[in-house]
């Protein structure tokens, strides 16, 4: 994003903050446009379901109108809103039974003595395209970013998913901008490994076929 | 000379352009003699790509948009009111 687009958007924000404050009852609206896309993806990639993803909406919309005086401008107003939804989407989760995570460090990769990679690496980066739009990838996709734990998920969802920059996640999180790469590298990691699982076999059957 | 491990963890930086002139120097010349690491760094590349591309298409769905509607407008009414 350019520099210009960036300031553009802060006071796109800024007018929108004000006129919700004076309760301008037209700022919903906009609100609405503006954010409710990101809430809905956000929510829905963590809730994993239409219903409860409707539910977090609705609910970070409100919190928004209800508690738009409290929020200070300390933060950039699209931070405020990602925590608010990340609040809304993790209680929605609590009141759900919970699949215990594995761990990552099973996933990370392997070295021997002298620091050299242990497993056979297979290179599946070129077919990914053809991979891209089947069902069956989106699938695994999404099961792969389900199983992560939920201190990588949120960071990988946020800087890779929604594109946000290093500064801003870390702004949303709270967290150092270091903590922030060594989680989304982590998480990265993880990822790569679980695809890796996926493409390999697939290429196989492909071959086979 | 630096070994897979110290490359994988230098993997990140290395992506976003936020190594120094030397540590970029010898990450790649450790590419050139190690496949399997550029097999990595395709992969690593290619996975974040993969899921930003699955995971951010998401669209509401029409009625989810219209329950969406109604209750932003039903809110207004009672603000409204108020």
């Amino acid at each position: 994003m350019s520099f210009s687009q960036q300031k553009e958007d802060k006071e796109i924000e800024e007018a929108l903050v004000r006129d919700l404050q004076a309760g301008n009852l037209e700022a919903y609206d906009k609100i609405a446009e503006l954010y409710q896309k990101k809430i809905y993806g956000l929510s829905f990639n963590l809730v994993r379901n239409q219903m409860d993803a409707q539910d977090v909406t609705q609910e970070v919309l409100l919190t928004l109108f209800r508690k738009i005086n409290t929020f200070q401008g300390k933060s950039a107003f699209s931070s405020w809103v990602y925590r608010i939804t990340l609040n809304a989407s993790y209680m929605k989760l609590r009141s759900k039974k919970k699949e215990p995570n594995i761990s990552i460090d099973e996933l990370l990769p392997s070295f021997n003595g002298a620091g050299f990679q242990q497993e056979k690496i297979q290179d599946w980066s070129g077919n990914t395209e053809s991979l891209l739009f089947t069902n069956e990838t989106r699938e695994v996709i999404k099961k792969a970013v389900d199983l992560l734990p939920e201190k990588e998920k949120v960071v990988f969802l946020l800087r890779d998913v929604e594109g946000l920059s290093t500064e801003k996640v870390s702004e949303v999180l709270e967290l150092t901008v270091p903590a922030v790469k060594s989680r989304l590298h982590r998480a990265r990691l993880f990822l790569r490994k679980k695809l890796s699982g996926y493409f390999e076999e697939y290429n196989s059957r492909k071959g086979e076929a | 000379m630096i070994c897979c491990k110290e490359c994988i963890d230098l993997l990140y930086d290395y992506i976003e352009g936020a190594l120094d002139q030397n540590t970029t120097k010898s990450l790649e010349e450790h590419f050139q003699d190690c496949p399997p690491c550029i097999a990595f760094l395709n992969t690593y590349k290619s996975t974040t790509t993969l899921c930003r591309e699955t995971l951010n298409q998401i669209e509401i769905p029409d009625e989810v948009r219209r329950t969406l509607q109604n209750f932003l407008k039903e809110h207004k009414t009672q603000q409204e009111k108020l």
